[in-house]
This record gives structure tokens, C-alpha cells and sequence, in this order.
């Protein structure tokens, strides 16, 4: 009779460790992963009215970062914003807002004022795509350096040497991906495929799927 | 129904024993690594082409190199390559002690490796993917990286070095 019982132990054992290597191989579950906290900020927008980092809760924002007086095409970081938006039909986002907030690094020139101008030549919908910055480059140099990881500094010819990078952070405040290199054309299919990915996430991972999506959160299943 | 109890001999029964200890020791070993202190595993971190990694004037490894994102923190671009002749961009970088430094390597050629002497940083660099990891300098010294993944004929010369000053 023991040896019955032993067989059976050996093989829910056996068992277990077939589905851990079964669900890291044909990863059932794709999630983003959590690289840190967001920072948390108050900042000016286009309308001269503050922007903190409470306000943009319970949503999908993407931050990008650029200086108005960037020569065009400036890494094509609008371009990219405006693709985004157009085509946010194509994932299913659950009724999820996504909010993009374009970080300016020259808040000596980019006044609310010049914000405001440039949104305008932009045509961007200020409600879901937000301009920001604070005079205070202590504050902005650590929003965007130490939190968002980005790098940007001042030039002697007044211009700016910075990553043009777009930063995904979920609805709770979490950094989710980073996409550094504008030189990358699929940028645009990237960023919103995992957008459907976050989305599906939050709509699923409830009840005992919970538990399957932290395993494939453990088993580092991230989205491509 | 019988059981019938197995001889084993004794030393090779006190071998199994010790094995089994061991396995339960390592998994235990990578657990805590992985979990209670954090280790982490240097990932792909995005994808790159490798043929215009190098040259597109919109990627940072066009002019690769240290920039600091934040005081003490700093991102290091840097290009493994073995052609024209196998060099990191850059060989050196000085950064104060205490700075966390965050590598980002790639290569525009064959596959190198890139180990930091004296901390945990070893990975294997890749064309086309992007290796991150960071690491935190709090001696000042020297310390060398080298090429861990044999890469032609120069792969003896390709190293460089982070100098920490205190």
C-alpha cells in the first residue's frame, strides 16, 4: 500500500514541476512587468493649472518627454503620440482611459503660455494629452532622472541632449515599460499591443486568476 | 502484498543523502537570492537593429558613453563591437563612488560578453537586444570589464574599465 501512496506523491510532484516548466515555455499569460514606483509630482500643465500624479490614477498614461523649440522632426515623438491616439481603437482597453503627458525639460522657455501655443499647433486634445513642466529643476531634474529614468540635459547652445523615450505607468502608479530608443520604427505596434496586454490584465487578474497572472509575474512571462 | 526493504550499501546511501542536501541547499540558495536580496537577472531589455545601432544618428549608441540621468545616478551607453577592432565604446568611464550606474550594451556585430570585475555583472551581449543591468559602485578603484564570450581572433584585447573615484 505504501508504495502506492509513495507513486502517487512522486507524481503530483512530477506533475507540479511539468506545469511550472509547461506555463514558462507556452506562457498562457503575458504581463508587463513591474519595474518601479512612479514618481509622484505637481507640476504645471498648458493651462496653467497644477498637474499631480494622483490626478492621472485609474488610467494608462504615457509620458514622453521634448522641448518646444526641438528642431523637427525632434525623434518624431508627436508623431508617434498623434499614431498612437488614432489607432487606440485597435485594443481592446476595457474603457480604460490612456492619458499621454509630454514632460517639457526647458521649463525657462515652455511657459504655460508656449505650452498652450503648441498644443494648439499640435491639435492635441488637451483632455488626453497633457503638456507639463515646473520651474523648479530640482523638482523636474528628479521627476525625470531619479523617477521616470530619463535622461536630459542642457547644452551650451541653449539646446537639449535627452532620450526621447516613452514611459507606460499603470493606473496604480507603477512604471510598467519604458521604450527607449525612438529609433525604433515599431515603437507604436509595441506600446500598443502592451496596452491591450495591461488592459487585459486588470480586467482578468481577479479571483483565482490572480494567482495565475503573479505566477506569470514570478515566471518573468513578459510581452515582447 | 509484501514490502520488501532494498539494500543499499551504506556509502553510497550517505552520497545519495548528501546530494539530495545539496539540491534542497542550492534551491534554497537561488530562492533567497532571487527573492529576499534582490539579485537581478540581467534581461533583454528591448530590441535593437544592429546594423544601424551604431550609426543612426538618433541612437544613443551613436555616441555611446556615461550620462548622468540624476545626481549619483547615471546611465552607461555602451557598444561592444568586434569590427573594425574589438573594443568596448567606451573603454572608460569615471564615475564618483557611491553612483548606481545602469549599463545598457549592445553590439553591432557577433555576439560578446561583457563582465565587471569584482561585482555581480557578467552577461552575455547580444546584436539586436539590449542588455540592462545596474550596479551600484561604493569603493573607489579600478574595475575592469572584459569580453566573456569568445568573439575572432581579438577577443584577448577587448576590455576596458569604470574608474570610481572616491
Amino acid at each position: 500500500m505504501n508504495k502506492y501512496i509513495l507513486n502517487i506523491v512522486y507524481g503530483l510532484g512530477a506533475l507540479i514541476v511539468i506545469s511550472a516548466l509547461a506555463f514558462k515555455i507556452f506562457q498562457p499569460i503575458q504581463v508587463l512587468p513591474r519595474m518601479q514606483l512612479a514618481p509622484a509630482f505637481l507640476l504645471v500643465d498648458q493651462d496653467n493649472r497644477p498637474l499631480t500624479s494622483e490626478d492621472l490614477r485609474g488610467q494608462f498614461v504615457i509620458y514622453s518627454f521634448t522641448y518646444t523649440n526641438c528642431p523637427a522632426p525632434c525623434y518624431n515623438i508627436n508623431d508617434t503620440v498623434k499614431e498612437i491616439q488614432s489607432r487606440l481603437g485597435e485594443v481592446e482597453l476595457n474603457n480604460i482611459p490612456v492619458t499621454f503627458v509630454t514632460l517639457s525639460i526647458d521649463p525657462e522657455r515652455d511657459t504655460a503660455e508656449v505650452l498652450n501655443a503648441y498644443a494648439q499647433t499640435l491639435g492635441a486634445d488637451t483632455t488626453r494629452w497633457k503638456f507639463a513642466t515646473t520651474t523648479n529643476q530640482t523638482l523636474l531634474k528628479t521627476v525625470i532622472g531619479v523617477g521616470l529614468e530619463t535622461y536630459y540635459e542642457k547644452k551650451e547652445d541653449g539646446s537639449f541632449a535627452f532620450d526621447p523615450a516613452f514611459v507606460l505607468v499603470d493606473g496604480l502608479g507603477i512604471v510598467r515599460a519604458e521604450y527607449r530608443y525612438a529609433t525604433e520604427v515599431s515603437n507604436t505596434d509595441r506600446i500598443l499591443r502592451h496596452l491591450g496586454v495591461l488592459a487585459d490584465e486588470v480586467k482578468n487578474s481577479t479571483g483565482t486568476n490572480k494567482l495565475a497572472y503573479e505566477a506569470a509575474h514570478l515566471f518573468l512571462c513578459y510581452a515582447p | 502484498m509484501t514490502t520488501q526493504k532494498m539494500h543499499i550499501d551504506p556509502y553510497e546511501r550517505n552520497w545519495m543523502i548528501f546530494s539530495a542536501i545539496m539540491l534542497v541547499l542550492f534551491a534554497t540558495a537561488v530562492s533567497v537570492a532571487a527573492f529576499g536580496m534582490g539579485i537581478q537577472v540581467p534581461a533583454p531589455e528591448q530590441r535593437v537593429d544592429p546594423r544601424t545601432v551604431a550609426t543612426d544618428p538618433n541612437s544613443p549608441w551613436s555616441n555611446p558613453g556615461l550620462r548622468e540621468i540624476a545626481t549619483g545616478k547615471y546611465d552607461a551607453y555602451v557598444l561592444a563591437r568586434a569590427i573594425p577592432n574589438w573594443e568596448y565604446l567606451p573603454k572608460e568611464m569615471t564615475v564618483p563612488a557611491g553612483s548606481s550606474v545602469s549599463f545598457y550594451v549592445t553590439s553591432s556585430d557577433v555576439q560578446h560578453g561583457f563582465k565587471i570585475q569584482d561585482t555581480n555583472a557578467n552577461f552575455m551581449v547580444i546584436p539586436g537586444q539590449v542588455s540592462k543591468l545596474t550596479i551600484k559602485f561604493d569603493k573607489p578603484g579600478t574595475y575592469n570589464f572584459i569580453c566573456t564570450e569568445y568573439c575572432g581572433s581579438g577577443h584577448g584585447v577587448m576590455y576596458g574599465a569604470i574608474i570610481v573615484t572616491p
